[in-house]
């Protein structure tokens, strides 16, 4: 039931950002808001099925949903903002758009991880789109000031420009070895103002909120996000079958207290 | 004759309606099977819950209704049949003019019962069988389908019996068990359709290798060898495939009812065969199949007169020829397997055309 106290307006389930009564989805996440949130018995969440054509604001910039298998992100960026992304995931963009290169440190360490050694920053006016590779869902995550988010390296398709983007060294040989996503993670972290992530999860993406010390059991494969106050470590099961000598399973154990989010389609990797 | 939706006329032996492209009900219809036609379902066991229902009052008795895809007999209370998830109340699962029949709709979040144990399914492209297992209920899966779990769910290995040859065909070798109480999920890794087949006391299916996702663990695991095969090269370097698989898995609830999860890519379609009808399948796009349905390789080869190489092998085409009585499934989204430079095969039809 919506607050009636809140002039009359319903809160995102999903972002927590107010909106106007009759709004039908959210204008800062794009989550519908006239349908029931769908969270499982175990507690993920899962999320929102953006509709077509939805639009979603930011700064003085929308960008606008389209398509439901392997969606596009379409920016239409206001004059002087900007996104920055990976340049794999560009779709189409107007001439006018200017385009510019992040500046990073440690780029030589980036190249030896396979990471993107240049991220791409483009400014308006003017419009561009954005999609990646597979069939999967668009995750708008408005960012606030003071949260720190860590995402799974190519995981995300674009970032507003007051977000800082830095990556985090994943600790520990194992972690890097049989964790499964290599040696670095995203991280962004919001300074002033807040601003607007959007990530791109391969088949259906649940998040799920863990308390201090709560922790689950993931393929490593599947992991998308977290808040950087959850730690994530690799634990291996051992498959023993006497005879063939077994195999590994690994898993990566993630604790809270923070989100974490998943994705269906996991990227898989061999066991050792 | 007057199309039931718009009320235009419609004339003899029109399929739609051409006016708003509603489909003619079929009342003198040819000796078409009925859409839905699963083989014969012994009557149910009431679905079991966790906690024992309390006695009916005789003021309201249950009014029951009959599941469409998986015959169970379901309170119409509920939105979902809790043996198969399959959405109730919806209008009939129309077959396609062929006779194909879709998975029939499945609502989000949808929830099985087996056992004490709860299976919730969800997600939509790439769907998750998420499982609440109670104590003393378990389920066994192949290890890399894991999604998450609760740290306290156990997992343990089950014991397949002929290791060896299951090697050699590339078969997990390992079957993974988690036993409750506690959650744990599975997934594939492709877009696709999560396939709820609940197993009668007494009845087998047989599934492609690879499709299963998980099965409660009264659900007997075999294997057989699929007989289905076709050579390329020559001499030394002759090398065989097997394009059904060269075992396919054999699943049997022998005295109590089971629960299969099976996973296939894309969109999967459904027909009941008669006795002896058959129908032509390409070997990569079957995904199960009752076992009183037989398989055969057939090769349909194109005349191309005054080419040289009007009838070698290379240009045949290459299907699979199912033969009722029994239930057959395809999938979609499936391997594409080169069918020229073809040198021989498994016991096969063939037919010019």
């Amino acid at each position: 039931m919506a607050p009636e106290s809140s002039f009359e307006r319903i809160q995102c389930q999903w972002c927590q950002s107010m909106n106007e009564k009759s709004a039908l989805a959210c204008r800062a996440c794009g989550a519908p808001l006239d349908i029931r949130n769908l969270i499982s018995e175990s507690g993920w969440r899962e999320a929102p099925r953006i509709r077509d054509m939805t639009q979603i604001q930011f700064s003085s910039s929308t960008c606008q949903v389209e398509g439901e298998v392997v969606p596009v992100a379409e920016i239409n960026l206001g004059p002087g903002d900007s996104v920055f992304f990976e340049h794999h995931v560009m779709l189409w963009k107007e001439e006018r758009v200017a385009m510019s290169v992040l500046q990073l440190s440690g780029g030589f360490k980036r190249a030896f991880a396979g990471m993107p050694f240049i991220i791409s920053v483009a400014t308006g006016p003017g419009r561009i789109a954005f999609s990646r590779d597979a069939t999967g869902e668009l995750i708008v995550l408005p960012l606030h000031p003071g949260m720190e988010l860590d995402v799974r390296e190519h995981a995300f398709l674009l970032s507003s420009h007051q977000i800082n983007y830095s990556f985090v060294r994943i600790k520990g040989l194992t972690n890097i070895l049989f964790g499964g996503q290599g040696m670095y993670m995203d991280r962004f972290v919001t300074a002033g103002s807040p601003g607007v992530l959007i990530l791109h999860g391969y088949g259906n993406v649940f998040e799920r909120r863990l308390g201090p010390g709560e922790s689950i059991m993931l393929e490593p494969g599947a992991f998308l996000y977290k808040d950087s106050t959850v730690t994530m470590d690799v634990e291996f099961q051992r498959l023993g079958s006497g005879f063939f000598g077994g195999t590994n399973m690994s898993l990566a154990r993630v604790t809270g207290p923070g989100r974490v989010g998943i994705q269906s389609m996991y990227v898989h990797h061999h066991t050792e | 004759m007057f199309c039931t939706h718009c009320g235009s006329p419609i004339h003899e032996g029109q399929t739609f309606c051409t006016n708003c492209g509603n489909r003619v009900a079929q009342a003198a219809a040819a000796p078409n099977p009925p859409a839905q036609h699963l083989p014969p379902v012994p009557p149910l066991p009431p679905v079991p819950s966790a906690a024992p229902l309390p006695p009916v009052p005789p003021a309201a008795p249950a009014r029951m209704t009959r599941c469409d895809w998986c015959g169970a007999t379901v309170d119409t209370s509920q939105s979902s049949c809790p043996r198969c998830g399959a959405t109730l109340h919806h209008a009939p699962v129309a077959a396609s003019a062929s006779g194909w029949t879709q998975l029939p709709p499945r609502k989000d979040m949808a929830k099985l019962q087996f056992g004490k144990s709860s299976c919730q399914i969800e997600g939509l492209y790439v769907p998750v069988a998420d499982m609440n297992l109670a104590a003393g209920d378990s389920v066994y899966f192949a290890h890399h389908v894991l999604l998450w779990k609760d740290p306290a769910v156990n997992i343990t290995t089950m014991s397949l019996k002929g290791a060896w040859k299951r090697m050699f065909a590339g078969l997990p070798l390992i079957m993974t068990q988690a036993e409750g109480p506690g959650h744990i999920a599975f997934s594939k890794d492709d877009p696709g359709e999560l396939i709820p087949v609940p197993l009668q006391p007494g009845q087998a299916i047989d599934v492609r290798e690879h499709m299963l996702l998980a099965a409660t663990t009264n659900v007997g695991y075999d294997w057989f060898q699929t007989g289905i095969w076709f050579q390329t090269r020559n001499g030394d370097d002759t090398e065989t495939h097997y394009p059904v698989g060269n075992f396919m898995d054999r699943f049997a609830s022998p005295q109590t009812p089971g629960l299969l999860l099976l996973h296939a890519g894309g969109n999967v379609l459904v027909r009941t065969l008669q006795p002896g009808q058959t129908i032509l399948v390409k070997p990569t796009a079957l995904v199960f199949k009752d076992p009183t349905v037989s398989m055969q390789l057939h090769f349909e080869m194109p005349q191309t007169r005054g080419m040289f190489w009007g009838s070698s092998w290379g240009a045949r085409y290459m299907w699979l020829r199912l033969a009722g009585p029994g239930r057959v499934a395809v999938q979609s989204v499936f391997e594409r397997i080169n069918e020229g430079a073809m040198t021989g095969s498994s016991s096969a039809t063939a037919a010019q055309w």
